[in-house]
């Protein structure tokens, strides 16, 4: 508003046509009055507007968080690792506080129908359970599936000649569990689900056996279940005993130890099962304090709970640090699938800017435009001051 | 009469096992019946038990794990899963199959009864992890079915099961539809799953996809009950749990009949085609088709692309009458089946019509053929119990009415219950509720009445009324109702489509003794209602909501970012800007360039206007002016020049 000042009459009378000359002034109040225009954009308008469209996030006990997630210490006590032996059981299910038991069993054909599986599970698995009874949960499902073929992905068994037998080819066996038909699919609730498939081949593909493999029938699927070929000898029926199943029950135990973590090597079922809470808790308090690291909510539970895990574990109360660590553990657990963390996490920023540039772009050209002149013009007139 | 004795035949076979209960037990049965028009009816029907004592302590042999974990973590007694597509044609099928009682509204149906122990929440929270574990293994978006679609009927539907002791007093009933939900082959695979043989022995092998979702009506059901015997006779018999599972299509047989390695229907050849000559146009190369006469031959092979496969008898004693087919044609058909394959059939003692088959033991391939027969006697059709329409009348987005027929066409009143499930945008006015003769528009009273209003994204309406049509009568129920408006974020992503409300479930109450007694004097079809009395479902509905242009909200924000932008620009530059006059205007490199074009245009058009003659003169005068008009561009203090301001405009009119 300051520049209307020309006079009128002397653009008339001019030849060359050229403007008045500016007060410096008026250059002063121009200049001061873009500079504030920008400095209250970039000092409070794109604060304000980075901070109304940013997502929530909380802020977390870091420091608390980090101390846990060390790797190469557990409870401030570095040797406590030497209880922990071997670390690459990989064969074991990660420990959780409830497991599925789910016995089937698979026949291509339609009998056997019936299996007498509760004598059975009474007689060899449960003994088992209730002595690991005070480290997890268990429960125990049952199911027969007639009608049960093999995936097309695999070769399927070949009959061997000079053995009289059935082969199943080792490479085989990885695909034996048809996933694709076969209902093995996980129990409902918190827990992994430990499969045990006894197959019972039709009579005309008895006995099928695993090639090179000293006539074995059963095999191991790490972190999955167990797997044991059932060839009677007696003339199929609907239905099989318990005593036809001994055999395959007693692969099943083993097999369940193994996958729980129950060290084989050491005496008596006792011993081994306290081996087991060690190793355990260890572990979980391990596991535990690296999933800390990621995650937010539950936080303060989960750093108590390990406090007293380790309290315990000093005072070699195992059953006591294997309770703490497990709800710690439970805890985090559900922290870290904790619905409304995982909603909002990818909200991308162009959606926003694409939002915002209608306003933004048809403000900013003048901004910038106003600012880009001034400085050019007070560039020329230092050069023509200096000349 | 004969084809209601058939549709209620798996029931009464059922009812023949029921005393012999002893262990599991599974049975299956296909019900053939051609109907009208030549379309073929087959009624699938797999039912397996178990007992209580197994399924409760996880051991599962004929009834499937998958489901029975579901309904034990989620405390359910007694389940009822449709999923249904297309129509049932009642005018030219008649009677529907099982008396509607596994039939299911057009999308996915669902009704359970809940254990209530621990409160309502503990009931809700059970609903809702049942659907979510079903949506899962179905393959169904039943994890939809919310507080919205859920209501709580009191008269519609009765347990199946019987339950020693509570009665159903500890249960709560919630009832659940999904309208727009279309059913399709990866509900059927799963649906498969759960049966002993899988789809691929017994009967079970005829169902392919491709097939049964190509039917002109198609419903799958599942239904899970318990049975106990009745404690009065015998205390000692275990409760047993049922799960039957069925599946009913209507084919069109020549459709389904079409080779598969040449699915795509094209004319035939002229030469081919049986002409009717009676017809003025009949020539050499126009030619009517004759109406086909006599029964169309259709085989099991050639209807469902693939024979029976094998047999799926795991009862542990085969004694009993266990009937894999029944074919219920008039007894003249030939009906040709090879002796190896099936049992020679067995006449039912009643009704002549109805032929039971059995497949044999260690046969791979067994196939069912009846060829063409020119003259049949078309076996005559019972009529259903009601017939039911429903249409959404009115125009506008604002507002509508609901309006059903209902027509009784047999000579005794029938006692009806109408259950409606209405989502909360749809808001009926209660006030309008008038049930009216249609002649007469005289109304009709009301006998029993349970409403529960809407709430808002929160609950849906369930309306559920009891009268009585009298006989040979139509009626009309109407009422009006507003629709809501939604939000922007709760149209789905096909808004215009509508939205879709579900059927309304109509239960047809048992006759009371005299009723029955002055029908079967009457001579007039029988109802063949048992103790619930027979269902039937209307077609649901498209209701269309007023729907906003959905770029709205960018068009509104571009629109208002532009007028705040543009009084920011020149509030900013009156400002900032420097204001001189037009001749203070120092000549940019442009201003050359513009004289030049000016002078140019000035050329061409003084060089037209002499050409022109008379009125060059006056265009003369008109190009100065355009010329000192045309200086306002020129003028602007900066070389940016994009924005230029009226003002400096005013200033050149005092220059000039």
């Amino acid at each position: 508003m300051a520049e209307m000042r020309s006079p009128a009459g002397s653009a008339k009378t001019d030849a060359m046509p050229s403007p008045p000359a500016d007060p410096p002034e008026g250059q002063w109040t121009r200049r001061w009055i873009i500079l504030s225009f920008w400095a209250i954009i970039v000092c409070f308008g794109l604060p304000h507007w980075l901070m109304t469209t940013s997502t929530y996030r909380a802020s977390l006990p870091l420091d608390a968080m980090n101390s846990w997630a060390r790797e190469d210490q557990i409870c401030g006590t570095t040797d406590a690792l030497a209880l922990q032996e071997s670390r690459d059981n990989s064969k074991a299910f990660k420990y959780s506080s409830t497991y599925h038991l789910t016995f089937s069993l698979f026949t291509p054909a339609a009998i056997p129908s019936d299996w007498d599986i509760d004598q059975a599970l009474a007689q060899y698995i449960r003994p088992l359970i209730r002595a690991l009874s005070n480290v997890s949960d268990f429960t125990v499902e049952t199911q027969v599936q007639l009608h049960a073929s093999f995936s097309p992905s695999i070769a399927g068994p070949q009959f061997d000649h000079s053995n009289r037998e059935w082969q199943l080819q080792k490479s085989d066996l990885r695909g034996f569990i048809n996933a694709a038909e076969w209902p093995l699919s996980p129990s409902i609730g918190a827990g992994p689900t430990i499969n045990f498939v006894l197959y019972v081949p039709t009579e005309g593909q008895k006995p099928l056996v695993i090639a090179e493999a000293n006539r074995a029938t059963s095999w191991l699927i790490p972190q999955w279940g167990g797997v044991a070929i059932l060839n009677t000898l007696a003339k199929q029926s609907t239905k099989l005993t318990a005593a036809e199943l001994e055999l395959a029950m007693l692969t099943f135990t083993e097999q369940l130890a193994t996958l729980i973590g129950l060290p084989s090597n050491s005496g008596s079922l006792d011993e081994q099962v306290l081996r087991l809470k060690q190793n355990r808790a260890v572990s979980l308090i391990r596991s535990t304090s690296s999933t800390l690291d990621t995650v937010a909510h539950a936080v303060q539970e989960t750093l108590s709970r390990l406090e007293q895990a380790c309290d315990a574990f000093r005072s070699d109360d195992w059953d006591s640090a294997l309770q703490h660590a497990r709800i710690g553990n439970d805890e985090i657990e559900t922290a870290f699938f904790e619905p409304s963390m995982v909603g909002q996490v990818y909200f991308p920023d162009e959606h926003k800017v694409a939002v915002y540039v209608p306003l933004l772009g048809p403000m900013a050209v003048p901004l910038i435009m106003a600012a880009i002149k001034e400085i050019r013009t007070w560039r020329q007139r230092r050069k023509a001051k200096t000349t | 009469m004969k084809l209601t004795h058939l549709l209620a035949l798996p029931a009464s076979l059922l009812a023949l096992l029921t005393p012999t209960l002893a262990g599991p037990e599974y049975n299956e049965h296909l019900h053939l019946l051609p109907l009208s028009n030549d379309y073929l009816y087959a009624g699938f029907n797999f039912t397996s038990t178990t007992s209580l004592s197994a399924y409760e302590s996880h051991h599962y042999r004929y009834f499937p794990r998958s489901l029975g974990q579901i309904l034990q973590y989620t405390h359910t007694s007694e389940l009822h899963l449709r999923f249904a597509l297309g129509r049932w044609d009642d005018e030219s099928w008649g009677a529907r199959p099982r008396d509607g009682g596994r039939e299911g509204g057009t999308g996915v149906e669902l009704w359970a009864w809940i254990d209530r122990d621990g409160g309502g929440e503990k009931v809700e929270e059970r609903w809702g992890d049942l659907v979510n574990s079903l949506s899962g293994l179905f393959c169904a978006s039943l994890n939809f079915i919310d507080g919205t679609k859920t209501v709580r009927p009191v008269l519609s539907f009765e347990s199946e099961g019987s339950s020693r002791g509570s009665d159903g007093v500890g249960q709560q009933l919630l009832h659940g539809t999904l309208p727009n939900e279309v059913v399709c082959t990866e509900n059927l695979t799963p649906f498969l799953k759960l049966l002993p043989c899988k789809g691929k022995a017994g009967i079970s092998s005829l169902l392919d996809g491709h097939k049964v979702f190509d039917a002109n009506w198609q419903t799958m059901s599942i239904d899970v009950r318990p049975i106990c015997p009745s404690s009065a006779t015998n205390t000692d018999d275990e409760c047993m749990l049922e799960i039957q599972q069925t599946v009913d299509v209507v084919l069109d047989i020549e459709r389904s009949m079409r080779p598969r390695d040449d699915p795509i229907p094209r004319p035939r050849p002229i030469e081919e085609i049986e002409c009717d000559e009676t017809k003025h146009y009949n020539g050499p190369d126009s030619c009517y088709p004759k109406r086909k006469e006599g029964a169309m031959g259709w085989s099991l092979s050639k209807i469902f692309g693939t024979p029976v496969l094998g047999s799926c008898h795991l009862a542990e004693d085969d004694a009993h009458e266990n009937v894999d087919i029944t074919l219920e044609v008039p007894s003249t058909r030939v009906v040709e089946t090879s002796a190896l394959q099936l049992s020679s059939p067995v006449v039912d003692a009643q009704n002549t019509d109805i032929r039971h088959f059995k497949l044999q033991e260690g046969i791979h391939r067994t196939d069912l053929t009846l060829p063409y027969q020119p003259n049949v006697a078309s076996t005559l059709r019972s009529q259903p119990p009601l017939y039911a329409t429903r249409q959404i009348t009115g125009h506008g987005q604002e507002r509508g009415g609901m309006h059903t027929l209902l027509h009784n066409p047999h000579p005794y009143p029938q006692t009806i219950i109408y259950l409606e499930t209405l989502p909360w945008f749809l808001r009926p006015y209660m006030h309008t509720l008038k049930i009216s003769h249609k002649s007469s528009s005289k109304t009709v009273e009301l006998e029993k009445m349970f409403y529960t209003p809407a709430i808002d994204r929160k609950r849906a309406t369930k309306l559920e009324v009891q009268f009585t049509v009298p006989a040979s009568t139509t009626l009309e129920l109407t009422y009006d109702f507003e629709k809501a408006v939604l939000r922007y974020t709760e149209y789905p992503p096909d808004a215009n489509r509508g939205f879709d409300i579900a059927a309304a479930v109509i239960r047809v109450l048992p006759q009371s003794q005299t009723a029955a007694q002055s029908q079967a004097q009457s001579g007039a079809a029988g109802s063949g209602c048992k103790g619930r009395g027979s269902y039937l479902r209307t077609t649901s509905l498209l209701l269309p909501l007023p729907t906003p242009d959905f770029s709205m909200p960018y068009n509104v924000i571009i629109l208002t970012s532009t007028v705040i932008a543009l009084g920011f620009g020149s509030i900013f530059n009156l400002v900032v800007r420097r204001f001189v006059l037009v001749g203070e205007v120092p000549r940019g490199p442009l201003h050359a360039v513009v004289a030049r074009v000016r002078e140019l245009v000035g050329k061409v058009r003084g060089g037209k206007m002499g050409k022109a003659g008379d009125v060059g003169g006056d265009l003369g005068g008109a190009d100065e002016d355009s010329g000192s008009g045309g200086k306002d561009t020129g003028v602007s203090t900066g070389k940016s020049g994009g924005i230029s301001d009226p003002v400096m405009g005013s200033g050149s009119d005092k220059v000039d």
